[in-house]
């Protein structure tokens, strides 16, 4: 009788198998779609990018001929250069970012002190804050203050991320108590716990917080062309817009620019899928 | 408990309205404080093109004057404007010369972000046309030189025409068609193939649509001595968007397309007729299209009307070395040999007279055997039928306003309502000033 | 040390960040709101609360926080259900979960200028959207075109760039559920929907209030897809207050005004997210 049950489930199981993965391909699919259309067209001239949309066809998103031609006309562009500088940016203010703001996480999550309410409420507050419509202020400020055209101006707004700290903080909340009391008894202060228990336990919260971060610096786009950025500092966003003529656009070009631009952060987002793995919080616990 | 949170929380406000003091108080309210300069070093120059566009411009100038050297930025060209507003309003001086959008003239001059150029008056006037030089005056004064003009010319493709029997039109201004006869024309091609009969390059625009309204004897919109009064419900407005809307209604002009997708619908052969500037002429020779250009049409019984200008460069009074922008500046403007290197590398249309007649048979000669008679046109555009666009400090507001309303009216938004919605809308922005 | 002086020491860099780089500059919007300026006339007036009963009273802008309301209402249930539904999804075991989840991760990493790009191209009358209906035999759609449909659109395609990206957060939250749970639950006998229902969706609380929050408030600030495709038309009704208060400070140049919409904006995401955090600690408690 048991054995009987046993194949009904195991078949059960793997037709469920099957249809979770059939449905996540098919999903995963659907979304890469509009990303797939623009990749083929940055190997087309810019003039076909209109050409093949409607009836739909197989060389909507295939083509015989693909050609390079728009990625070398990006070299000749300051996209190359827009792109280090993006990553330079980016990449400190994550690391920066992420030290700055787990530590601010771990004071309101684990730290009993009076006052931590009003302080999480200056948190919420300050994301609540639309970046685009304080920028000007801010923009006069870093002005007085000589920021105009350097990397530290670029880099410092986007160090103090409202949203990670409250992402992180969610997240330490959910560690157990019992593991601190645990860290107390063999002796670590306040810094000890913060390093040895919290952070190590936080891996997928710290990527998620890091993407936050990152992505923040990756897209920005009204704050370095208001803070002054000159060919020197040109970021990505801007290097990509200014590829636009103002009575044309060359489709093509401009399409292997954003593949160029957005290949990056993908990297980044699949070379850290495997940290989004079970969590280490039971073993932690054994 | 209650009285630390209320510390922690009065503390935190008082850091907050201090620093927030500290930037009010800032430098905004000294005066700018730019200077003459020695006349060399380094000259900053912003604008939205591409920096191979002014390489010609800059080395010429470099030729005659060694001693200053002249750094070029880009910014994308939809920033530019609240860019150039931030900067120039916080008096930042690593901008020393920027281009300037012919139409918002005004407004920046009424800001002080644009430095006084009277003394050039005379020179200017006789080196441009009526409208390029009307163009940058503002309570009489000169506030930027004429880099840049521009119209609009009909394109048309000869296959979808030939597919309707239907006769080219001629280059000749004085055999130029009516809008009435182009969207008969345009039907017929329509009925025997070819997808869309008729499209404008910036088919939103106020710089597109104006012509239309003033053919059809609207005016531009903005009247009154102060320039300041909407006039947009009378019956010319009514009658041009009117026909405008019903283009769209009866799917002899697509909807939906955007500013710059329009182009890539004509080079791929789905519209008899195009509206488009001279940039074009460019564009459509690297194609397999077989075009050809005509003057762009009017109502009939109405005037003849085409849109003109582009761009100016201003020197910002926050600058500190004015007279060395000022050389370059003059030499990019009234010296026709500076002024034709502004055009080397893009085609669009010289501001500089001289420089305009040695330059059209150029365009011509690009365009091949299809741009016959196409200098002679645009030399007759150029003063006889270019109508330029209001000046007003209210431009900027009046342009959006309009630009909403005209993309209603094209989704087919009912027209009369429409416009007068408009109406309201820019009398009440207006009132702001 | 003191718990308080080490909690500060924790804070601080963190806090200082938000406090001079959000806090401050929204300082100076609240207090620049309080003016007027003529430039004609020279000079800024203090006006006190004009600007603000101006604001109400002004067609355009009731309509954009209407819009906004509406807007607001329909897409983060549905973003949220849909992120939850597809973190559930890909924490299932199936084959490649981890390729086809980075695909829907994806769209977030591409430049917003891009993404208004090629969603224009799928929305145009003659573009992939209904050349895809077409293939299904359905009808032409309008999309952006009709006042009835824009919203929508747009809504579609903001769910398409950031349905990927709160999905991860609540996969690190699934994951970080015990396992044991789970295997309690099955010897118990509970089906995968009733494990999912009792177990899952508990623990998984904390994360997903975070998500509600952090996307209600993404949410009331969109603006890029407004600007770049439908500039809060046709007739007003893509007309978020976020590009309202753009209009108006540079465009028609009323930065005041401008200024005291972004305040009335942040005091209206203040309300929403106070009012779900009531909601969620109640829900907590009870």
């Amino acid at each position: 009788m048991s054995i009987m049950n046993k194949t009904s489930t195991s078949k059960r199981r793997t037709l469920g198998y099957i249809g979770l993965s059939v449905l996540g391909a098919c999903i995963g699919l659907l979304f890469l779609l509009p990303l797939w259309w623009t990749f083929v067209n940055s190997l087309r001239p810019g003039g076909d990018t209109f050409r093949f949309l409607n009836p739909l066809q197989w060389e909507t998103f295939f083509t015989l001929t693909p050609s390079l031609d728009n990625y070398v006309e990006l070299l000749s562009s300051d996209l190359g250069l827009a792109t280090w500088n993006s990553i330079f940016v980016s990449t400190v203010t994550v690391i920066i970012g992420l030290a700055i703001c787990s530590m601010a996480a771990f004071a309101l999550a684990a730290i009993p002190f009076k006052g931590s309410g009003v302080v999480f409420i200056v948190v919420v507050v300050s994301f609540l804050i639309p970046f685009d419509a304080i920028a000007i202020p801010l923009a006069d400020l870093f002005r007085d203050w000589n920021l105009q055209n350097t990397y530290t101006g670029l880099i410092l707004p986007g160090l103090g991320n409202g949203m990670a700290i409250f992402l992180l903080r969610t997240f330490f909340l959910a560690i157990p108590k019992d593991l601190v009391e645990a860290g107390r008894l063999d002796g670590l202060g306040w810094w000890g716990i913060f390093r040895r228990i919290y952070l190590p336990l936080s891996v997928p919260s710290l990527i998620g917080a890091g993407l936050t971060l990152f992505l923040f610096q990756w897209q920005s786009y009204v704050w370095p062309l208001l803070n002054g950025t000159d060919a020197q500092h040109i970021l990505g966003p801007i290097a990509l817009s200014n590829l636009q003529g103002q009575f044309n656009v060359d489709y093509g070009v401009m399409f292997a620019g954003s593949i160029v631009l957005t290949v990056i952060p993908l990297a980044i987002i699949i070379g850290f899928q495997r940290y989004f793995i079970q969590s280490v919080t039971t073993t932690g616990l054994k | 408990m209650k009285r630390t949170t209320l510390a922690a929380t009065s503390l935190l406000a008082a850091g907050a309205i201090f620093l927030a003091g500290c930037s009010t108080s800032a430098p905004n309210s000294v005066p700018a404080q730019g200077s003459d300069g020695s006349g060399t070093g380094t000259v900053n120059f912003l604008g939205p093109e591409d920096p191979a566009t002014f390489a010609p411009v800059i080395k010429a100038f470099k030729a005659k004057n060694p001693d200053i050297t002249i750094n070029y930025s880009q910014i994308p060209f939809d920033q530019l404007n609240p860019t150039l507003q931030q900067r120039l309003g916080a008096k930042d001086e690593t901008i020393d010369i920027y281009t300037v959008d012919q139409p918002r003239l005004s407004q920046l001059a009424a800001q002080g972000f644009l430095e006084d150029l009277s003394s050039l008056k005379d020179q200017t006037k006789a080196a441009v046309p009526d409208a390029q030089f009307s163009v940058n005056l503002y309570q009489d004064k000169l506030w930027a030189l004429p880099v840049w003009n521009s119209t609009q010319l009909l394109f048309f493709n000869k296959t979808a025409l030939d597919a309707a029997g239907v006769q080219y039109p001629s280059v000749d201004p004085s055999q130029r068609k009516t809008w009435e006869q182009i969207v008969s024309d345009a039907k017929a091609a329509q009925a025997a193939g070819t997808e869309f009969g008729l499209l404008l390059e910036q088919v939103e625009a106020y710089y597109q649509l104006q012509p239309l309204a003033e053919s059809a004897g609207g005016g531009s919109g903005i009247t009154g001595d102060d320039k300041l009064t909407v006039d947009v419900t009378n019956d010319g407005w009514k009658k041009a968007m009117k026909w405008y809307s019903d283009t769209f209604a009866s799917g002899l002009s697509p909807r939906g397309v955007g500013g710059f997708q329009t182009s890539p619908l004509f080079t791929s052969g789905k519209v008899a007729y195009f509206v488009g500037g001279p940039w074009d002429v460019g564009n459509f020779s690297k194609t397999n299209i077989n075009w050809g250009v005509a003057p762009m049409p009017y109502f009939e019984g109405g005037s003849k009307a085409t849109p003109t200008g582009s761009w100016s460069w201003g020197i910002n009074p926050a600058s500190k070395n004015k007279a060395a922008a000022k050389k370059f500046l003059e030499f990019a403007s009234l010296d026709p040999a500076g002024n034709l290197a502004t055009t080397e590398a893009s085609t669009i249309i010289p501001a500089n007279s001289a420089a305009t007649e040695q330059y059209l048979p150029k365009l011509e000669a690009l365009g091949g055997d299809k741009a016959q008679g196409l200098a002679k046109l645009i030399a007759h555009e150029n003063t006889e039928t270019a109508t330029p666009r209001p000046v007003t400090v209210g431009y900027i507001q009046f342009e959006e306003i309009m630009g909403k309303a005209f993309a209603d009216i094209r989704n087919g938004s009912p027209v009369d309502e429409r416009l007068k919605q408009a109406a309201q809308q820019i009398t009440d922005a207006l009132k702001q000033l | 040390m003191s718990t308080m002086a080490v909690a500060f020491a924790f804070l601080a860099p963190a806090l200082i960040s938000l406090v001079v780089l959000r806090i401050a500059p929204a300082a100076v919007a609240l207090w620049e709101s309080l003016f007027r300026e003529s430039f004609l006339r020279g000079g800024t007036v203090f006006v006190g609360l004009e600007n603000y009963a101006d604001l109400f009273g002004n067609a355009d802008f009731n309509n954009a926080l209407l819009v906004t309301l509406v807007f607001s209402a329909i897409v983060n249930p549905l973003q949220i259900g849909v992120s939850f539904l597809l973190a559930v999804l890909y924490t299932r075991r199936a084959a490649g979960s981890k390729i086809w989840r980075s695909l829907v991760v994806l769209p977030i990493a591409v430049p917003p200028a891009v993404s208004a790009v090629v969603w224009s191209v799928i929305y145009r009358p003659d573009g992939l959207g209904n050349s895809f209906l077409a293939m299904l035999g359905l009808p032409e759609q309008s999309f952006l075109t009709s006042p009835q449909q824009s919203l929508a659109s747009i809504m579609v395609l903001l769910s398409w760039i950031g349905v990927g990206y709160w999905m991860l957060f609540l996969i690190a939250g699934i994951n970080d559920v015990p396992t044991e749970l789970y295997e309690a639950a099955s010897i118990d006998g509970a089906s995968a929907w009733r494990k999912l229902w009792s177990v899952t969706f508990p623990l998984v609380r904390r994360p997903l209030a975070f998500v509600l929050v952090a996307d209600t408030v993404s949410n009331f600030l969109i603006f890029a897809p407004v600007q770049i495709l439908t500039k809060g038309g046709p007739s007003g009704s893509t007309n978020l207050l976020m590009y309202d208060i753009y209009t108006r400070a540079y465009t028609l140049g009323d930065l005041n005004k401008a200024q005291a919409e972004v305040i009335i904006l942040v005091l209206l995401t203040l309300v929403v997210v106070a009012v779900q955090f009531r909601l969620l600690r109640s829900s907590d408690n009870a």
